[in-house]
């Protein structure tokens, strides 16, 4: 076929290429960094799953149907049950309320035990669940019952052998505060122990894992048969702890990804333009030919076809090559391999081929097949590039690709209004500049004069070249400042000397001697808070079941017993939002005073210990779930708290060197509960550093591509530039003056894009910060600097080496080559 | 039937061509008449900025004039709209320009088999190859345009407008690019192929010597005809 010859032909020379290099490059960006997100999503989920010990489970009060179990099998599902209940369990030496969890022998489905062989031991992992006959308790536990290993203790009707002390189940890490002294058995002990018996209070927990599809299937299927106040519960809900720092990064590098896809856009309007340039003279001689603008349509239309499935399938190849680069890369500093990555996700690339096509190429295209045949005696008819209607069709490309790609309107307008300002910016900042370098430059005889005159020379083309430059300048300085930003909140998150034990049910007394101890020995303690237990039963004076009949909409603090503490001051990490923390009333946490719907002046009724006492709202608190502190939903006045024997909290950071005779002092005080939360802690750093290392994997590869971008940018002028460098040379000018002039062009216009890319960027930031990252704003000096100097350097830099044809090459040869 | 000797290959009544200028109309070309023979050579000269080009541009449908009317082989133009006008030119017309625009990223053989191409010829390599020897080019068939001289690109200009076997050829400067050897050897070509294959010959030129070799001379000057 005619048009697939020609095609061909075209590839022999540069421009064909040069657009599927564009086409290549953004499928590439957008499929590597597409795939690569997934691969770090799937990964949290993996993690996530691990804290919740399967990738779902379903907690309910009776015992697991066997028709779920059977059913989740059949649809290729692993599956395990644990049910956890309260029991006494004896020793030789004594006895002790506990909380007992039996589990199937396959139990975690995700994750890992922390055991221990030594009390109060900080564990090493394992997948193995207690064998039939065994029972490992918890260092507290078993200091409470005098036990040690190989010891036998009682449970029920049914004596088990202590084989291991329990550090962390899989399922506990996330309820610190639920914590009592615990032990775990196996399920098929449990029915020999009698102790579950009608009317007991037993949790059951069914949980299954497995393939994505086989997953989404069963939840299907299984939702109808849940009873009230059941759900299925997934990893994500669960590994809440990490979720704010894991959203923030996917915020990152999905702003990452839709910054890659403006970037291919402005390659591909590049690309398109510099090709109809080159090729709109060749239209005209076909038209003279005789070929109809129908016939050169359908030409193009099959050219095109052919380039955007040539562009898919080697972008798409590229991009896996990427991400699996960046996977390796992040593999070999964190030491984990991450899930293979979900082949759905190639649409993202293919994608934006066809849109960044249509959007970019296609209009410019279609102008070329309307070029007049008289182009060919007289240039000048060649159709005007109407730039403003193209900008736009790009710009709504642009804004529709962004949707698709970030999956919402919100980070996609924040980007569109920010690069609407620049444009108009550029504009106007550049005409003035220009305007300005022509003053300067009246009589165009040093090469800074000849530099400055060629800015407004070129006007048009020099400001289409300003916008470029400036676009790719903001967007790389808006993730320059996200990057720094993140990395700067996370790395305060949580601190070295972040709390990594949790101390409480100590009674007053004991909190002295623990505190001489701690101060004495220079442990890191928080504050010790009075902790007293309390229900919230009416909202307004309304009873909260009459308020939410369906147990499920309870909001949470009147869902559960609460923890309920006074204090003085408003302590770290939170910050008042409204009214007076000081006054005699209740201060409660933002999201549950939204959650619960009351606010200033509203009145809540909390029982506690069989009281009732009635009192407002008087202050609204934010509080940093993640800063490890102890927090409290609702904080009451010392003189209503006060008449209770409160147990105090608090929380101790212990290293190597000291946790073990602070276990061994603590071990006087058996009944002071102490969680370990160092595991889940580095599990919280881990994933930061891991994220952190993502994010400057993925933001130099971005980099690398706006310089590239930038490249391409200076090659589209190139031909106009060298010529009129040639011309120089033959009328005269010294390479001095060339070079000198080169310098003032591309500096001047490197400079000017710096500035204004940095206000642009400045801008969309405080916008990115306030609506996407939920941050605080801030501002960023920085940027003001690295703009213009990086805009200055790297311009000049692409742009004289580019050029320096211009300086070496005799100018007849540049003026017959162009 | 009819002799195609005596049939006209070109007639243009009361022609005017404007452009609009940000100064208002600007009359380019004023009360043309003229009629062009099949197989007669015709030379259009007169000074820079007289409306030669402009007129050769719409005799051969590559503009839209103003008024009047320019018949091609019986077909009135001014009736056609732009596809008309592309498959008439397939039909019936040849070019040859100043900047001989050959396309750069195409040899020398696919460019002058790139007509019969479009018409979906299957016999266009043999025939460019033939015109190709005809031009005395056989020995750079592979080589693209960069790689050919000034008058080496203008032979493929010949082959590739002669490829069409073309029954009219407009020429635009033909010889105006390149130096007297190769602007004499172009001459020779593009007569020879003309008496050969019996085409229409329409030639601008500044060339006087280009000029009288063809069967008439027509000059314009500031936009009017004046036979000469």
């Amino acid at each position: 076929m005619f048009a697939w010859r020609l095609l061909l032909r075209e590839c022999k020379t540069g421009d064909v290429l040069t657009l599927l290099v564009a086409l290549v490059l953004s499928v590439a960006t957008v499929t590597g960094i597409g795939l690569f997100v997934d691969r770090l999503q799937q990964s949290f989920e993996v993690q996530s799953a691990n804290l919740l010990g399967a990738d779902r489970s379903v907690r309910r009060d009776d015992p697991i149907p066997t028709e779920w179990i059977n059913q989740a099998q059949s649809e290729g599902l692993e599956t395990a049950q644990t049910a956890s209940f309260s029991s006494m369990v004896f020793s030789d030496q004594g006895l002790q309320l506990a909380q007992l969890r039996a589990v199937s022998s396959n139990y975690p489905l995700r994750g890992e035990f922390l055991v221990d062989q030594q009390m109060f031991g900080t564990g090493v992992s394992t997948k193995d669940a207690p064998a039939s006959g065994e029972i490992w308790l918890s260092s507290r536990l078993a200091s409470l019952l005098g036990a040690g290993i190989s010891d036998k203790v009682r449970v029920g009707e049914v004596s088990l052998l202590v084989t291991k002390f329990l550090v962390r189940d899989p399922g506990s890490a996330t309820s610190a505060f639920a914590i009592a002294p615990r032990a775990v058995m196996n399920q098929e002990d449990l029915a020999a122990t009698q102790i579950i018996i009608p009317g007991a209070r037993v949790r059951y927990a069914f949980l299954y894992a497995g393939e994505v599809e086989n997953l989404e299937r069963f939840d299907n299927s299984l939702r109808p048969m849940l009873g009230e106040g059941e759900r299925i519960r997934t990893p994500i809900e669960r590994g809440e702890r990490v979720g704010n720092t894991v959203n923030r990064a996917e915020s990152f590098l999905l702003l990452a990804g839709t910054l890659a896809v403006v970037m291919s856009g402005v390659a591909m309007a590049l690309a398109s333009s510099r090709y109809v340039k080159r090729h709109l003279t060749q239209f005209a001689v076909m038209k003279t030919m005789g070929a109809t603008p129908k016939k050169l349509s359908s030409l193009m239309a099959i050219q095109i076809t052919a380039i955007v499935l040539f562009g898919i399938i080697i972008g798409s190849g590229l991009g896996l090559l990427v991400q699996a680069l960046i996977a390796d890369l992040l593999s070999s500093l964190m030491n984990a391999e991450l899930p293979s990555p979900s082949w759905s996700k190639l649409w993202l690339g293919a994608a934006t081929a066809i849109i960044s096509t249509l959007a970019f190429c296609a209009p410019l295209l279609a102008r070329l097949v309307s070029v007049p045949p008289l182009t060919v005696l007289q240039p000048a008819a060649a159709l005007p590039m109407r730039s403003t209607s193209l900008l736009l069709f790009g710009l709504v490309g642009m804004y529709g690709l962004m949707i698709i790609y970030a999956g919402g309107w919100q980070l996609p307008s924040i980007l569109m209004v920010g690069l609407a300002v620049v444009t108009a910016l550029v504009f106007v900042v550049g005409w003035g500049m220009f305007a300005l370098s022509r003053k300067l430059s009246k009589q165009s005889t040093t090469g800074w004069q000849v530099g400055l005159a060629a800015l407004h020379r070129r006007l048009v083309s020099n400001l289409f070249q300003l916008l470029v430059f400036t676009l790719i300048i903001m967007l790389s300085l808006i993730l320059i400042g996200v990057q720094s930003n993140l990395v700067r909140d996370w790395q305060a998150q949580v601190p070295e000397n972040t709390p990594n034990h949790y101390l409480f049910n100590a009674q007053a007394t004991q909190v002295e001697d623990i505190k001489q101890y701690t101060q004495e020995n220079g442990l890191a303690t928080s504050d010790w808070f009075p902790m007293v237990r309390g229900r919230v039963i009416k909202i307004n004076g309304e009873d909260v079941e009459a308020l939410y009949p369906n147990r499920r909409d309870e909001p949470e603090i009147a869902e559960r017993e609460l923890n309920l503490t006074w204090a003085d001051q408003i302590g770290e990490g939170s910050a008042l939002l409204e009214g007076d923390f000081s006054a005699q009333g209740i201060s409660i946490e933002q999201q549950a005073a939204i959650e619960a719907n009351v606010g200033i002046g509203d009145e809540l009724t909390i029982s506690i210990g069989g009281l009732e006492y009635t009192l407002p709202i008087t202050s609204i608190r934010s509080v940093d779930w993640q800063s490890m502190q102890p927090n409290f939903y609702l904080i009451l006045p010392k003189t209503v708290l006060s008449n209770y024997q409160a147990n105090y909290v608090s929380s101790v950071f212990l290293d190597q060197t000291n946790a073990a005779d602070f276990y061994r002092f603590m071990s006087n005080y058996p009944t002071v509960s102490m969680l370990n939360i160092g595991e889940l802690l580095k599990q919280v750093q881990d994933i930061i550093a891991q994220l952190a290392n993502a994010l400057k994997i993925v933001l130099s590869f971005i980099l690398g591509a706006g310089a590239l971008v930038l490249v391409a940018s200076v090659r589209s002028t190139l031909d106009e530039r060298l010529q009129e460098g040639a011309l120089l040379r033959t009328l005269g000018a010294t390479k001095q003056i060339v070079r000198q002039a080169l310098l003032v062009e591309f500096g001047a216009l490197g400079l000017f894009a710096g500035v204004i890319g940095a206000a642009g960027a400045e801008m969309a930031l405080v916008g990115l910060q306030h609506f996407v990252f939920e941050m605080e704003i801030a501002f960023h000096l920085s940027l003001w600097l690295i703009g213009p100097i990086a805009g200055w350097g790297i311009v000049t830099i692409i742009g004289v080496f580019a050029s320096r044809a211009v300086l070496k090459v005799p100018p007849i040869r540049l003026l017959r080559s162009i | 039937m009819q002799d195609t000797e005596t049939l006209s290959a070109l007639t243009i009544e009361k022609l005017n061509h404007s452009v609009a200028t940000s100064n208002g109309e600007l009359d380019i070309l004023k009360g043309i008449n003229l009629s062009i023979r099949d197989g007669e050579s015709v030379a259009i000269v007169g000074a820079s900025g007289s409306g030669k080009s402009t007129l050769l541009g719409l005799m051969a449908g590559l503009d839209q004039h103003t008024q009047g009317s320019i018949r091609l082989y019986d077909q009135p133009l001014e009736q056609l709209d732009e596809e008309g006008r592309a498959v008439l030119r397939g039909q019936y017309v040849g070019f040859i320009f100043q900047s001989f625009h050959l396309l750069p990223s195409l040899t020398a053989l696919e460019n002058v088999m790139l007509p019969n191409e479009l018409k979906g010829d299957r016999s266009a390599k043999d025939r460019a190859q033939s015109l190709l020897e005809q031009v005395g080019l056989s020995h750079r068939i592979s080589h693209y345009p960069r790689q050919l001289s000034g008058g080496e690109q203008q032979r493929v200009a010949i082959a590739r407008a002669f490829a069409s076997a073309p029954k009219i050829l407009f020429a635009d400067e033909p010889t105006g690019n390149l130096d007297s050897k190769n602007g004499a050897l172009v001459e020779d070509l593009l007569f020879e192929l003309n008496q050969k294959q019996g085409t229409t010959l329409v030639v601008v030129t500044h060339d006087p010597e280009l000029a009288a070799r063809c069967d008439r001379q027509i000059e314009i000057h500031d936009g009017e005809l004046k036979e000469s």
